[in-house]
């Protein structure tokens, strides 16, 4: 095992390594720099600035230097952010993504699960139906459409949260609302078609024929291995949540590790958005890893491969 | 339905809780919705529109604007020139303090104009101050930070020294570029000086707290010159990019003050919300500006012949409707002291299909044009409406957008036949005006260079007397204008949003609003 977990970690490293070399070489061969703008600057302005930035180096030096820093852990300063680090915008930026990306995967998981499950006992009458119909509704509408809509009923009409901005929970509940909902319905799916298929097996059967309410069968005989496929898939869903929310944050205005992402990536701020590759990059492994380990622990066939 | 009334119960103590911290932040502080967030809050290294707004209330220049957007003493209580007017004295406030309490002498100035210009600091912005002496040699490396023409007589006398006359100076130091940095502080800390509790200022706040991309929160400063008229306690800057989520959080009671809408609710709003809704013009001039460098817009003819097609009242009245002003001078029809020299022409499409047939085109040879605009809705409807107008003297227009700033890459590498373009800032015409000398370098997208207008441009820049000097501007203004290297077409406004919380707030030509001058009123019952 503890091979193995070496083994993992020195790809990691590898694939963190790729990545950050693709993200630093991408970066620059956008069009634009960070310091073009309406008006060019006088040449001896320019000069000051590039030089101030190192990035009157030849592109190898420059590469070689990021590396050095990476190596120390340090992402280097912004290029636009002037008064501050790259590490410190993602330390800034990174826990609200975090709580976001979390709170709407175990929404997504809850609700996606229970709907899911109410559905497939209630197997083609209108309850089930409902739930695909809203299923679907929320697979096909995208949070850019989602979120602006959860702000103009709750927010402007209703009152009841706010618009945007991050001071409180409160704050919170609609992009994790915006965030969660296609992934809460591709667990309901996914969780309606496992549950059906055991609710189908002889020992469910068995144990209606004991006499078993029905929600004691469902917690006890069904769930426990219903659950596998929900398992698995959020483990993706969980990275998708966590490095997907550049949206949901820009028009909730949430000071997320996304919206640095966006905003880097238009000012051209080649430090911040190769630096925010690299967290994205490294929260995916780190995921990929977790998945990997709990089902190393559920399937002793993975464990032994 | 058996679902909401379970989760009722939930329901009202989640809308409590929102409610009751909705209502702590409102009650003692002003919420302004700014258009981004600050990309630093150092004066000197400043460059956006956004950082402007916030460095305002944190710092003071030498000179200030007023509640109107007038320009005003500043840190400087008055100022003097000598007769040659190259030489500028300002005396300090004797009672300017620091927000730690120290005093603002005339060597933190002396320190913030070296500061600025010494090429360590890599301000952007540095070319604003080029018109001190020494400035631009200082700031490419040429000359050492102590050869820059600012002296400190004595701790309260400030003389400045400029290379050539330049009576729009007060003018020149409104900007965050001309803020003092307090010397003990910047000395002590370095780069790192701008931080919330270290970070030190002269201005009417202080930084608070500032986390990025959530707030920048800023509080009175006990030590301005003037705190005793400051009635705003605490006012939070809260970046909002966009501009439909300002909207939202303005219309949800977030934002007190929010400085754009959709244009499409103007109506809906002047309904609804008729107290709250400025509009106002902004100095600024959208034009058109022509390649001379290539045929055929090198001929006079066809580009007088484009211009006289031009309906730009159609423009201002029927496409965009939003209270923009139609100028046929370059100069923006609100610059105070001006009069233009260049009256407006009627629309004359005969003299315009005449004078392209003189050029050589005409029904069996018609001009294909191809005009470059900035990407958006706006910006297509008037490039749309301009290329109708000039189907009706016979000319083809395609229309070719980008992205802002790609559009002015190419404009400045001249890779265009004509194209939008436009010119914000200041209070004086010369500002404009130079734009259109041949020595105006990339910013004279069109290249256009006449002798005789390049003559007129030198001679306004010097004379030190401003009457003498407007009237050179005003005959250059003449002798460019019949050229016709720009086809100006008007002055765009600004569409803020202010609740009825917010008293003290003047729409101005400007767009200044400093909090020192805002109030929060009782609210109405």
């Amino acid at each position: 095992m503890f091979r193995y977990l070496l083994r993992r970690l020195a790809f990691s490293l590898v694939a963190l390594w790729a990545v950050a070399s693709v993200a630093f070489f991408l970066v620059r061969a956008a069009p634009g720099g960070p310091f073009d703008g309406e008006r060019r600057l006088p040449p001896a302005v320019e000069a000051n600035l590039l030089a101030a930035y190192h990035l009157d180096e030849s592109l190898p030096r420059q590469y070689v230097r990021y590396l050095g820093m990476l190596a120390e852990g340090d992402l280097g300063p912004s290029f636009r952010s002037k008064d501050f680090s790259v590490n410190e915008l993602v330390a800034q930026g990174l826990p609200v993504s975090l709580l976001l990306g979390g709170g709407a995967l175990l929404l997504a998981i809850g609700a996606g699960v229970a709907a899911g499950t109410w559905a497939a006992c209630h197997r083609e009458r209108w309850r089930d139906r409902l739930v695909a119909l809203l299923a679907t509704l929320s697979l096909a509408v995208p949070p850019i459409v989602v979120a602006p809509a959860l702000v103009l009923a709750f927010a402007v009409q209703l009152r009841w949260f706010p618009a945007g901005g991050f001071e409180s929970v409160a704050h919170l509940v609609l992009p994790v609302v915006a965030l969660a909902l296609p992934y809460a319905a591709a667990f309901a799916r996914l969780a309606r078609g496992s549950v059906a298929e055991v609710l189908a097996r002889p020992h469910v059967l068995t144990a209606r024929a004991k006499g078993l309410p029905m929600p004691r069968i469902v917690a006890r005989h069904v769930l426990p291995s219903a659950l596998l496929p929900v398992v698995s898939f959020a483990g993706p869903a969980a990275a998708a949540l966590l490095t997907g929310s550049m949206v949901v944050e820009e028009v909730f205005s949430l000071p997320g590790l996304g919206r640095y992402f966006v905003q880097g990536a238009l000012n051209r701020d080649y430090t911040l958005v190769t630096g925010a590759v690299i967290v994205y990059a490294g929260l995916v492994l780190a995921l990929n890893f977790l998945a990997d380990l709990c089902l190393a622990r559920l399937d002793p066939r993975i464990r032994h491969a | 339905m058996d679902l909401t009334k379970r989760n009722g119960a939930l329901g009202k103590g989640v809308l409590a809780f929102g409610l009751a911290s909705a209502l702590v932040c409102s009650a003692a502080e002003l919420r302004i919705g700014n258009g981004g967030e600050p990309l630093t809050l150092d004066p000197h290294r400043y460059n956006l529109n956004l950082e402007e707004k916030i460095l305002t209330d944190l710092f003071e220049g030498l000179t200030a604007h007023d509640a109107a957007g007038n320009i005003v003493p500043g840190a400087a209580e008055s100022w003097s020139t000598s007769d040659d007017g190259l030489t500028w004295t300002f005396r300090l406030r004797p009672n300017a303090r620091w927000s730690d309490g120290e005093p603002v002498t005339a060597e933190d100035f002396a320190f913030a104009f070296r500061r600025l210009l010494n090429p360590a600091t890599a301000a952007s912005l540095a070319y604003f101050l080029y018109a001190i002496d020494g400035a631009e040699a200082v700031n490419a490396g040429d000359a050492p930070p102590s050869r820059l023409g600012v002296a400190a007589v004595d701790s309260h006398t400030l003389r400045i020294r400029l290379r050539e006359p330049f009576p729009f100076l007060p003018e020149r130091l409104i900007y965050p570029t001309g803020f003092p940095v307090p010397k003990h502080v910047v000395e002590k800390h370095g780069d790192r000086w701008v931080r919330a509790g270290t970070m030190v200022t002269n201005g009417a706040y202080t930084l608070a707290d500032w986390q990025p991309q959530a707030f920048v929160r800023l509080r009175k400063n006990p030590h301005f010159h003037a705190a005793d008229d400051v009635r705003v306690n605490t006012v939070t800057y809260y970046p909002v990019a966009d501009r439909n989520a300002a909207y939202n959080r303005y219309l949800a009671g977030e934002l007190d003050i929010v400085g754009d809408f959709p244009p499409g609710e103007i109506e809906r709003l002047e309904r609804e919300r008729a107290g709250q809704v400025h509009v106002a013009p902004l100095l600024s001039i959208m034009y058109l500006v022509f390649n001379t460098t290539v045929p055929p817009f090198d001929d006079v003819r066809v580009r007088e012949a484009l211009a006289l097609a031009i309906d730009r009242h159609r423009l201002t009245q029927k496409v965009l409707r939003s209270g923009e002003r139609a100028s046929a001078s370059f100069v923006p029809p609100i610059v105070a002291g001006y009069e233009s020299a260049v009256a407006a022409r009627p629309v004359d499409v005969g003299a315009a299909r005449a004078l392209l047939e003189a050029a050589g085109y005409g029904e069996a040879n018609p001009l294909a044009v191809t005009l470059r605009h900035i990407a958006g809705a706006d910006n297509k409807k008037v490039q749309v409406a301009i290329a109708a107008m000039w189907r009706e003297i016979g000319v083809a227009t395609q229309l070719h957008h980008a992205e802002l700033n790609a559009h002015f890459a190419a404009l400045r590498q001249g890779e265009f036949q004509v194209a939008q373009a436009g010119w914000f800032g200041e209070n004086n015409p010369e500002h404009y005006l130079e734009l259109l000398m041949s020595a105006a370098g990339d910013v004279n997208y069109g290249r256009f260079q006449l002798a005789e207008v390049d003559a007129l441009m030198a001679s306004a820049k010097r004379s030190a007397v401003l009457g003498e000097r407007l009237a050179w501007l005003r005959r250059a203004e003449a002798v460019a204008s019949a050229a016709h290297p720009v086809v100006p077409l008007y002055s765009v406004t600004t569409r803020s949003l202010v609740s009825e919380r917010v008293g003290g707030w003047l729409p101005n030509p400007r767009n200044t609003h400093p909090v020192r001058y805002l109030r929060l009123l009782p609210p109405r019952r």
